[in-house]
């Protein structure tokens, strides 16, 4: 029992959770299909209906003739870029678990925003940046821009705030490339002839496909690397989910059948949409993005103007008011007058006085 | 407005923040409570803005692994929210850490009380290492106390994944006096074993009240390890001597640890000797400690609220206590110091025999 050589026990000191299931990709990024296309819908008529209020505001009469995007054309974009961020990766000959973090990134952002606001070109570029941070892997940004034509230091930064917070500052993604390394492994401790490492890197093409698809978002990252192996190799992947079953079957829920079922959904899935979606297709929804953007996040338009005014125009009001009473205090006893109650729960955060030097 | 925007403000208004309590350089501490329940909590308000980068490393770090772990054990991260530029981190409040306790000279502590704060340090480090995570900058000064008596593992700015083998990590990680030898010796493979050495060296300077191994420089502190635990052998440590930044530093002999821990019980003994093994393929892992005869044997670990603790609250003045200014100040200290900024040298642990020194040397 001391022996502090002895291989860890296979048994949990605490009859606790699996592991995946105390992650925030488990509890805060699973939808069911129809759930997902629910949330893209409500997200994209919020869109559409607060930018045709804006264009209105900017020009009234002008939203009428727009042909704003539906929730498939939007995904149709972002899958595009998503496919994007392979050799851009490449480029930086990042670590594969940047290229897949960043990809997270990119369809999470998407469950939060429109691309009516944020266009996936600048996101994605950002998202890699991030993801490169978030893995370890760090690189330095004036490298990182100067890496991409036509980018410079701030088109990164300006939305790394934005897509941290899209993203609820939940950093940690479980990938299916490791799910199935894991499984890998576990099939060399099984009995039978010798693997042939060719289905490994068939199976990982097809990890590959499957993250240009919704299915991360839906199964589990060991449901889909058994998924792509099995459209490899359905032996391998029938012996290495036989072997997780427990002898008698009786306790528990996990049938052989029921995994085939799920596996089945996915691969369609990854048939239907593995591919990247070909530039003519996206062409005409991004030719019509550019009349359906949201005019408030344009730089140079006039309801962009009148925000900014605004903006600047609160922030004036504030420091006058600073000014103020700093002068009123320097006017009147130099040791004050009496102290006004304190207020707890009134705290303005965006108050950031108490550390402006 | 943005959805996102939207969902921030709803975050932040659950919360206030009262007064400033700490000052870094790259965050703000402040006290404050849950809106809803009035329980205290502690902001940590990170700049963002003027960084050159973007978000910071450690802030990323820290957020990305806290986020992801919760356990009694390490320190609880309620919310995060940005106002601005700055990023805002809601953690639990936790009144002291145990570099103060182990500081306050008024408090006396029992084995039993040992054994509970080891024992909730290991529950809080194996479930890190159980979700494949490396601490990497353990030290009492990192390890919170709740008021209940809770200990709570904190600072994730240094953290990391298990590497993959064959894959290279930075040897410039844990305070020194807490740094296993192979990090010294340029280790870029490395695993849960170094955390596990400093949680043997907090267990050494549990029982004597003053830090184990400390020393002034990286070169020096090879030096303190090796009179302390004896120069590693080929056989005890292998291949040691072809780590990438090895140096000699001379044979010492290696004094029985019964010498030093004079009233420690041969349990402990054995347990700190598997924490402080040189082999880190041999040192105990977090698990298998938990199940060393130490923690089955008595006395039983003392119950978390009984734990000695520093008796007035922070606010109190201490007029009578000389130990009262400093204890209050590093009270109210987070974890915004790095052991270079604390400018007082603390006395080495162990007497140095020079003389013997001098005469093993060849």
């Amino acid at each position: 029992m001391n022996s502090a050589a002895t291989p860890v026990p296979s048994h949990d000191i605490s009859t606790k959770i699996p592991l995946y299931e105390a992650s925030t990709q488990f509890k805060h990024w699973r939808h069911s299909p129809e759930g997902l296309s629910r949330v893209r819908q409500s997200q994209n008529e919020v869109a559409v209906a607060a930018i045709r209020n804006n264009l209105e505001a900017n020009e009234p009469g002008s939203s009428a003739d727009v042909a704003f995007l539906t929730a498939d054309e939007e995904v149709l974009l972002v899958r595009l870029y998503i496919a994007k961020i392979t050799p851009l990766c490449a480029n930086f000959r990042f670590p594969e678990e940047v290229e897949a973090t960043a990809m997270t990134y990119l369809k999470r952002f998407y469950l939060k925003n429109t691309v009516m606001d944020w266009h996936p070109k600048n996101v994605m570029l950002t998202a890699v940046f991030l993801a490169a941070k978030t893995t370890n892997n760090l690189i330095s940004l004036e490298v990182y821009a100067k890496g991409i034509p036509g980018t410079m230091p701030h088109n990164v930064l300006d939305l790394e705030f934005l897509v941290a917070q899209s993203l609820g500052f939940e950093f940690a993604v479980w990938h299916a490339h490791r799910a199935l390394w894991g499984i890998w492994l576990d099939l060399q401790n099984l009995p039978g002839g010798t693997l042939d490492s060719a289905a490994y890197d068939a199976a990982m093409s097809e990890i590959r496909a499957s993250r240009l698809t919704d299915v991360e978002l839906i199964y589990t990252p060991s449901q889909i690397a058994l998924a792509c192996l099995s459209l490899v190799s359905p032996a391998l992947s029938q012996q290495w989910a036989a072997s997780k079953l427990t002898p008698n079957g009786s306790e528990t829920s996990l049938s052989l059948a029921a995994v085939q079922g799920v596996i089945g959904d996915i691969q369609k899935i990854i048939k239907a949409n593995g591919a990247p979606p070909s530039v003519e297709a996206v062409r005409d929804v991004d030719r019509r993005l550019r009349l359906c953007q949201n005019p408030e996040k344009i730089v140079g338009s006039k309801l962009y103007l009148a925000k900014q005014a605004e903006a600047e125009r609160k922030a004036e009001e504030k420091r006058n008011k600073k000014a103020e009473s700093v002068r009123k205090t320097m006017e009147g006893d130099p040791f004050g007058s009496t102290l006004p109650p304190s207020k707890p729960g009134l705290v303005d955060y965006d108050d950031d006085d108490d550390d402006e030097d | 407005m943005d959805e996102v925007v939207k969902a921030n403000a709803e975050r932040q208004k659950r919360w206030t923040k009262e007064k400033k309590v700490g000052e870094g350089t790259y965050a703000l501490v402040f006290l404050g409570v849950e809106v809803s329940t009035g329980k205290k909590i502690a902001i940590k308000k990170i700049k963002v803005g003027e960084l050159k980068e973007g978000l910071d490393m450690s802030a990323i770090r820290e957020v990305k692994y806290l986020r992801e772990l919760q356990h009694p054990n390490i320190v609880g991260l309620l919310d995060v929210f940005s106002s601005k530029t700055k990023l805002n981190l809601v953690l639990e409040f936790l009144e002291s850490d145990l570099e103060v306790v182990i500081k306050d000279r008024s408090l006396v502590f029992l084995p039993a009380d040992i054994k509970s704060w080891m024992s909730m340090t290991l529950r809080g480090l194996e479930f890190c290492h159980r979700n494949h995570i490396l601490h990497r900058d353990l030290k009492p000064n990192n390890l919170l106390i709740a008021s209940d008596g809770q200990l709570k593992i904190a600072d994730f700015g240094l953290a990391r994944d298990f590497a993959d083998p064959g894959y290279k990590m930075t040897c410039q990680v844990i305070t020194r006096w807490y740094r296993p030898p192979e990090l010294f010796f340029g280790s870029r493979y490395y695993g849960s074993a170094v955390d596990i050495w400093s949680v043997g060296c907090i267990f050494a300077e549990l029982m004597l009240r003053i830090p184990y191994m400390a020393a002034m420089t990286d070169v020096d502190q090879i030096k303190v390890i090796f009179t302390a635990l004896g120069t590693p052998t080929e056989e005890e440590w292998p291949g040691h001597t072809k780590l990438p930044t090895y140096v000699s530093v001379g044979q010492f002999p290696k004094p029985a640890l019964r010498e030093l821990f004079t009233a420690a019980s041969a349990d402990s003994l054995n347990l700190l000797s598997k924490f402080l093994t040189f082999e880190p393929r041999k040192r105990i892992s977090a698990r298998d400690a938990l199940l060393h005869a130490y923690f089955d044997a008595l006395p039983y670990p003392t119950h978390p609220s009984k734990l000695p603790r520093c008796s007035k609250p922070a606010e109190e003045p201490e007029a009578d206590d000389k130990e009262g200014g400093k204890g209050k100040n590093n009270r109210l200290k987070r974890k915004l110091m790095s052991p270079e900024d604390d400018a007082k040298i603390r006395p080495v642990a162990r007497k140095l025999d020079f003389g013997k020194l001098a005469a093993n040397s060849p």
